[in-house]
């Protein structure tokens, strides 16, 4: 009996410890590598970078993980900061895509590596259009286009403006779609679109520090009313799809002609099938839909900082960067001069001329709040 | 009398470990929250108590739809459910044979699929030109107006999702109506449905509590088949909490809305706690 009961307390007790946070410590030379890009990155990770990089590489091993999104970077980045505090390993040494300004006070906490500074081989290729910072490396870029299906729409009526979408949009009630836009760039950016469409189509009017209540009630809320305007008229009478997926995935089945897409994307879900080749593709000429680069961050505490930095420096390479162009449908984040000619030649016509952007910070979170509170409701969907 | 003595430390030892994760992972995160949400510095810097957040919830139309979206998703599920699971749960009791172990497997069945998967599942079948409205098409019926993406889809999702559970329960409930007092209410000339109401009903009502607190409590608080099958507005509470929290960076009045939902949670919760302790009363 004594025996028994010994076992029992010991098999419990093993049972409670398993299920206790493990302690764990990342291994030298293996770079704690993550994202929060949807999966078509992660592919392009582990399919080409990974296999590259480990080549020219033999001593490092690249350790791919998925944070989810935005907000499971910043966990990790906060989880760096409290790391620092008590001088740990913070487990992390690269973000693929990261806003070094977030958690806020990060740099001050001395959590990033400042790239600039970080002697980098390559780094005055960078393009810089897509410097935004000391601390993140803009390696690589995509922008978001409309896609339509041409065989109900010919590419030759396919709307160039935003008055020809949305008197379009207004003419073939229940065939276009975006998502909400805390849930996927595609329609993120639709909505930042026509943000800039209420306020004089000028990008620069909107800068990370100069968010307010009054501006931004103002230069949303003409917004918010061009958005509200043609939602009767969008998919199911103003149905709004939750991610840049779902909605590629009503384009697919036919549901609706037309929707924001990511240029990358799209043109690997052609490239794999799951989208026909008759999918058309269509920037509007009189200010293009936002796009950007995508900027990874190096972390300045973490035990693999120097083959990290390697790893910045490869993305930069002339092999990493066409394949973001022939393989990922994105593009480079170097400057045009450092792409071979060829496929400068090929890929003329996704360069972009010009790539408005949108700053992050506040307006970020005025966007997502002000959009469901003011543009989602707006219609009784039960009629 | 010795047995008992030496039992007793051991047991304790048994349970010590899921009471204090339960205190440690869930208890202490409730009072934390709580304190967080009545316990904060106001404009001036200065810690005191307020009711703000409440207060701003409670007015806002916006958080009170949410609520009530939810409200009514959950009750409409519990009612289904009730529907749905008692009519198999009695066919499952009373006959014999292989087909209701099939029925049974069929019933099980959704547990074993994760919510995730059920979400693209119901897509491609119920969904906009999905199998349904081939189905249809092909024998020259109209399209249905599809579900997906309004209040109506996560409510078929968690339906489905929550048969198996409930079924279970309620069978197991079933079995303390013994066959003797049926067959003795058909003697004295009762009908079906006066067998079902004067004897089952009341035999089972706490099986029927415990399975509608039960699936009351996951369909509240659920997460991804309102985020991948509902409306971008109203959301439920599951959503909205993770919107406000992570995309809004509002934590305070994600924490509100979680204590909020918690709230609604522990009153599902009492019925079961009571209809558990009104059991072991008999």
């Amino acid at each position: 009996m004594k025996r028994r009961a010994f076992m029992l307390s010991v098999a419990g007790l093993a049972a409670g410890i398993s299920m206790l946070p493990q302690v764990s410590l990342a291994a030298e030379g293996t770079i704690d590598w993550y994202t929060s890009s949807d999966s078509n990155i992660l592919d392009f990770w582990t399919n080409t970078v990974k296999p590259a990089f480990e080549a020219a590489h033999p001593e490092y091993k690249l350790n791919l993980v998925d944070a989810g999104d935005g907000a499971g970077i910043i966990a990790i980045g906060e989880r760096a900061v409290a790391a620092k505090a008590t001088n740990t390993d913070p487990q992390a040494d690269f973000f693929e895509s990261a806003d070094p300004l977030l958690p806020a006070g990060a740099i001050e906490a001395g959590i990033f590596v400042n790239i600039k500074e970080a002697g980098l081989s390559n780094y005055d290729k960078v393009n810089p259009a897509g410097i935004q910072s000391d601390y993140s490396l803009p390696y690589r870029g995509s922008q978001v286009l409309l896609a339509y299906d041409t065989t109900k729409l010919d590419p030759a009526n396919a709307p160039k403006t935003w008055d020809e979408l949305v008197t379009w949009i207004k003419a073939n009630p229940g065939q276009f779609v975006y998502n909400r836009p805390d849930k996927g760039g595609s329609g993120g950016n639709f909505v930042r679109r026509a943000i800039h469409q209420a306020n004089g189509l000028d990008p620069s009017k909107f800068t990370v520090d100069n968010y307010d209540e009054t501006f931004g009630n103002e230069a949303l809320g003409n917004a918010w009313a061009i958005l509200s305007d043609i939602a009767p008229s969008l998919y199911d009478n103003g149905a709004y799809s939750s991610g840049n997926t779902q909605s590629i995935q009503l384009l697919a089945q036919g549901v609706v002609t037309m929707t924001p897409v990511w240029s990358d994307q799209i043109l690997q879900a052609i490239d794999q099938g799951v989208l026909p080749e008759t999918t058309g593709l269509v920037q509007l000429q009189d200010l293009a839909l936002v796009g950007g680069f995508t900027r990874s961050v190096v972390l300045e505490t973490g035990t693999n900082r120097d083959a990290a930095l390697k790893l910045a420096d490869f993305m930069l390479s002339e092999e990493i960067q066409s394949a973001i162009l022939t393989e990922l449908g994105g593009f480079p984040g170097v400057s045009w001069d450092h792409i071979s000619p060829e496929l400068r030649e090929k890929f003329a016509d996704i360069i972009p001329q010009q790539i408005p952007t949108f700053p992050g910070g506040a307006w970020e979170a005025a966007i997502n709040d002000g959009w469901y509170r003011n543009v989602a409701p707006n219609v009784d969907r039960t009629q | 009398m010795e047995k008992t003595d030496s039992r007793r430390p051991t047991g304790l030892l048994l349970v010590a470990v899921p009471v204090l994760l339960m205190a440690w992972l869930i208890i202490w995160p409730i009072f934390s929250a709580i304190g967080r949400t009545i316990w904060r510095p106001d404009a001036n810097g200065e810690t005191g108590f307020t009711l703000s957040s409440y207060v701003f919830f409670f007015s806002d139309q916006y958080s009170i739809n949410n609520l009530m979206i939810t409200l009514w998703t959950t009750g409409v599920c519990a009612l289904f459910l009730l529907l749905i699971c008692l009519p198999i749960a009695i066919y499952l009791r009373f006959s014999t044979g292989k087909i209701p172990a099939y029925v049974q497997a069929l019933a099980i069945f959704p547990m074993f699929v994760p919510s995730i998967i059920l979400a693209y599942a119901f897509i491609r079948v119920l969904g906009p030109n999905g199998m349904v409205d081939i189905l249809l098409n092909s024998v020259g019926l109209p399209k249905i107006r599809t579900p997906y993406l309004t209040p109506w889809g996560p409510v078929i999702g968690m339906v489905w999702d929550n048969i198996p559970l409930t079924v279970l329960i309620l069978l197991s409930g079933l079995g303390s109506v013994s066959n003797q007092s049926i067959e003795a209410a058909r003697d004295v000339g009762a009908k079906r449905l006066q067998v079902l109401w004067y004897i089952i009903l009341p035999r089972i009502s706490n099986s029927v509590l415990v399975a509608i607190s039960f699936a009351v409590l996951g369909i509240f608080s659920s997460f991804t088949l309102p985020y991948l099958l509902g409306p971008a507005s109203p959301e439920m509470m599951g959503p909205f909490m993770n919107r406000t929290f992570r995309e809004v960076n509002d934590p305070i009045n994600a924490i509100t809305q979680a204590v909020i939902t918690f709230c609604f949670c522990i009153a599902f919760g009492l019925f079961y706690v009571r209809s558990v302790a009104r059991n072991q009363g008999k």
